[in-house]
């Protein structure tokens, strides 16, 4: 069975890169607009993994994070950020709020696959 | 009598006050005609002003419209760009599985192996068009920084003109901040340099570094 992956972005090209990366690489995608609506995704199927921006309207991705990580059922599950925030605050901010890997846009897509790879094999 | 003397006397300072008041109104005549003429010359060139700041006032949407539409424009050329590299990804991908598949059953064979080094070749100059194609996200968000400094100007302008003219323009359109309304980052930098990730590289082990020796104190202090 595939595992699946929910990528939060307001950027269709940065959800695009993040698919065609991943989904060669046997991967199911579930992309998501900003966090409300990834928010909304969670619930409706099993997910093995989260990439988050950190801007984005609506909700934002510290607040997604922080939300999933109050639920119990997620506490566990495998957050990458994907931000071109790369201050130092920044990511210690990030981090803080739960998440398990930064990465800075530009991405490179081997990393990407490399840090996916690293929870879900 | 002497009464009659100074009340007199009075009169003729006063009319003399008045007199030095006439003299000093002679001077001050030129004066007041000259502040006059200037601001008889003046207020055209306000009038002017004012109309200019309107005109700008009333562009700006237009240009903030139009960095839009560059946004945009560039938002589907990249997608389109990444379809079409997503398809050969897959095609390169099953090509490398039935290159495997027949390596496997022929063994080692020099051309397959030639082959195989190609198609890794050509997969990573395809890793590297996507990673040069993000260069769309970043610049779009820096255009949404610029539209919001466009729109803040707007805003003091809008503000000027209504203060200047007593009304409030209802002519100028707001602007559309469309696609990132308030969720970019100014400071996103088109940078292929490894610095910055090696920076959150260094952050991350040295924040898993500190949880592992916490860890690892409470195993001991349980231990004990």
């Amino acid at each position: 069975m595939k595992k699946v992956i929910l990528i939060a972005d307001d950027s269709p090209t940065i959800r695009k890169f993040v698919t065609v990366a991943l989904s060669v690489k046997g991967f199911e995608i579930i992309a998501c607009a900003d966090g409300m609506e990834a928010m909304e995704a969670l619930p409706t199927q099993k997910i093995d993994l989260v990439i988050t921006d950190l801007n984005m309207p609506n909700v934002d991705g510290y607040e997604l994070i922080s939300s999933i990580r109050k639920n119990e059922d997620y506490r566990e599950l495998p957050i990458i950020v994907l931000s071109s925030l790369g201050n130092t605050e920044d990511i210690q901010k990030g981090l803080e709020s739960g998440a398990n890997s930064y990465l800075i846009k530009p991405f490179d897509p081997k990393r990407v696959v490399y840090e996916v790879s690293k929870y879900l094999n | 009598m002497m009464e009659q003397k100074t009340n007199m006397e009075n009169i003729f300072d006063k009319l003399g006050d008045l007199k030095s008041f006439f003299i000093y109104g002679q001077k001050l005549i030129p004066i007041l005609q000259k502040i006059i003429d200037f601001m008889q010359s003046t207020v055209p060139l306000l009038e002017n002003v004012n109309r200019e700041i309107q005109d700008s006032t009333s562009k700006i949407p237009k240009a903030a419209l139009q960095i839009n539409r560059v946004t945009n424009a560039t938002e589907v050329a990249t997608t389109e760009i990444l379809d079409v590299v997503d398809g050969v990804s897959m095609d390169i991908h099953s090509m490398k599985d039935k290159l495997q598949s027949i390596k496997s059953r022929m063994g080692e064979d020099d051309d397959l192996v030639t082959l195989l080094g190609m198609i890794e070749k050509i997969e990573t100059r395809m890793m590297n068009i996507t990673i040069s194609l993000q260069v769309q996200d970043i610049t779009s968000q820096q255009l949404s920084s610029v539209n919001h400094l466009i729109q803040s100007i707007q805003e003091k302008l809008s503000s000027l003109v209504k203060d200047l003219t007593n009304k409030e323009n209802k002519e100028i359109p707001s602007i559309d901040l469309y696609p990132r309304d308030g969720t970019f980052n100014a400071d996103a930098r088109y940078d292929k340099n490894s610095k910055s990730q090696e920076l959150v590289d260094s952050l991350v082990t040295k924040r898993n570094n500190s949880k592992t020796s916490q860890e690892e104190i409470d195993k001991l202090f349980a231990n004990q």
